[in-house]
């Protein structure tokens, strides 16, 4: 794993299942196939997702479904090694209205 | 007269001078827009009436002298993302195969107000890929094909307007990009495109795929007439409250040398011609140049922001489709189910996503204030085969480095031009990357290459 960071790679990983293709370069068959076992969080959200849909999923959708929130569950760890102070807001700003008199 | 490869510059001087008509062009576009568009599933609408009264018009007023500037009575076509008001807006997905708007988008308004001749609404992949395709039959008028050689990909999600370009169906098209959508088709239709900073040309009318990520932009014959595309399309719009106050002029950096970064690994374990075709490219400016190699962006997690993004802002946007189910009418069988996943996003989660971008931004202009452009192969192989999904596409390529991505997230402008050949006759890439509204390095940077090159001018074999 010369080429990218051990996490980078984990991002890519994690990503490979749960980002639209257009977000990462296509990344390598082997990183593909080295997706884990769901978490028993993903497991426990899609469930919740099938919940809402019942009638809608079967169980390929369902498993696609789950390796999708699994990856993008493990990215999100990530977002929670940047560091961030209670005044670090988000970047958008809202603006009061008031119409016309 | 052969009008199909000619530039926005050669074809305006033609009109001037009296040797064609707004009309004769719009005709001679909307014919081939109608006998060559399918071979490559390029085309959602042709707008036959519509072109033909607003040539009429741009006739007229020429007539009279009154000229309204480089677009006047230049033929165009536009993804079918973006509203008009007398013909569908497909979105390229089925459940709004039959949508109307009543008005159109500030981008085409500004381009009719320049004079600018709509001959047909492109084709796209449905909703912009947000629901996560992995394969290139995605939408409802079939897999975009290049021009190139059809059977490979065009590319997406502005699938029609860089296979439209390429063919010589339109002189230039609009497209969008979220992330990729403008420079991929650029790369694998052989044509240029160009990205704006985002906020810099309005969204307003434009389908939304992620709010705070989506740009619309040129496609076209060269980096000069994207740029004069631009110079049309930019500044602020009172309808998009995203849109800034600053306009954008062409302008010809010249003297000193610009400053270029070379991402680390930008150009290894990738196919080998566009490894090659990159560092030629590079050889060709030389003299202009400045080259900082093995340059590395912040180490901070794009990928997890961008997709977080997407996701949420996607699933918001779709939620109509995801409550009644109307998913199960797109095209791809796999973006059928893949709205759902972000149901689980949680609201945390994704102002956590928008918090962690405000450090990402300043950290990436830190860094892309000590260049005037980075520069990549803008994919790293050529186009993917139409009947493999693109992560088979041409396995043992593992390298390159990834800019889009980065860039995309946080919203700074990128252009892409040909810069030759791969295997299978497919064209290849090269990508200038700038900090946000820098625009006018990367329309000068591209347009000194294509004074001393001709890859931009080649055409495809369509007989």
């Amino acid at each position: 794993m010369d080429a990218i960071s051990r996490r980078a790679f984990a991002e890519q990983l994690a990503l490979a299942a749960a980002a639209p293709w257009f977000v990462e370069d296509f990344k390598p068959p082997q990183q593909q196939q080295q997706i884990q076992e769901p978490s028993a969080l993903a497991k426990a959200l899609a469930e919740a997702v099938r919940v809402r849909y019942p009638d809608r999923f079967s169980a390929d959708d369902l498993t696609a479904i789950t390796r999708s929130i699994d990856g993008r569950l493990r990215a999100i760890e990530r977002l929670y090694q940047t560091a961030l102070t209670n005044a670090d807001e988000p970047d958008f700003v809202y603006s009061v209205y008031r119409g016309a008199d | 007269m052969d009008f199909a490869f000619l530039p926005v510059v050669e074809l305006g001087r033609l009109l001037r001078q009296k040797k064609t008509s707004a009309t004769e062009l719009a005709t001679y576009f909307l014919d081939r827009l109608e006998r060559i568009g399918p071979r490559f599933n390029a085309v959602a609408t042709v707008t036959r009436a519509r072109a033909l009264a607003e040539a009429t018009q741009a006739d007229r007023e020429i007539g009279q002298g009154k000229w309204r500037g480089p677009l006047h009575g230049i033929p165009y076509g536009v993804k079918d993302l973006l509203a008009t008001k007398d013909y569908p807006t497909t979105w390229g997905a089925e459940p709004y195969r039959q949508q109307k708007f009543d008005a159109d988008a500030t981008v085409i308004e500004r381009l009719g107000a320049a004079g600018a001749v709509l001959v047909a609404k492109l084709a796209m992949v449905e909703l912009a890929g947000g629901m996560g395709y992995t394969q290139a039959n995605a939408s409802f008028t079939g897999p975009g094909k290049t021009p190139w050689n059809p059977a490979y990909w065009s590319g997406g999600s502005s699938s029609g307007p860089g296979a439209a370009v390429a063919a010589g169906l339109v002189p230039f098209a609009i497209g969008s990009e979220t992330s990729g959508s403008i420079l991929t088709p650029a790369a694998y239709c052989g044509v240029t495109g160009l990205r704006p900073t985002y906020g810099l040309v309005s969204r307003h009318g434009a389908m939304a795929l992620a709010w705070t990520m989506d740009k619309l932009g040129p496609l076209g014959r060269s980096a000069e007439d994207c740029g004069i595309v631009l110079e049309v399309i930019a500044g602020k719009d009172p309808k998009d409250a995203s849109s800034v106050n600053r306009g954008f002029r062409m302008t010809t950096q010249s003297g000193s040398k610009f400053r270029i970064g070379v991402p680390k690994g930008a150009d290894k374990d990738i196919q080998p011609e566009v490894a090659a075709n990159f560092r030629a490219a590079l050889k060709v400016l030389g003299d202009k140049l400045e080259v900082i190699e093995d340059v590395e962006l912040p180490d901070l997690p794009y990928g997890a922001v961008a997709g977080l993004i997407i996701a949420a802002e996607g699933a918001s946007a779709f939620d109509d489709l995801l409550k009644d189910g109307r998913l199960s009418q797109l095209t791809a069988p796999e973006d059928r189910t893949g709205g759902y996943p972000a149901l689980a996003v949680s609201a945390p989660d994704y102002l956590r996503a928008l918090r962690v971008r405000r450090p990402m931004q300043r950290a990436l202009d830190d860094f892309l204030k000590k260049f005037d452009a980075l520069a990549v192969p803008t994919r790293t192989t050529v186009a993917t085969p139409l009947d493999k999904p693109f992560r088979d596409g041409w396995p043992g390529v593992t390298g390159g480095a990834n800019v889009i991505g980065p860039t995309n997230v946080v919203g700074v402008p990128g252009v892409s031009v040909p810069n030759g050949f791969g295997v299978q006759g497919l064209p290849t890439g090269l990508s200038f990357t700038a900090r946000a509204f820098d625009e006018g390095k990367l329309v000068s940077l591209a347009r000194l290459y294509q004074s001393r090159t001709d890859w931009h001018t080649r055409r495809p074999p369509l007989d």
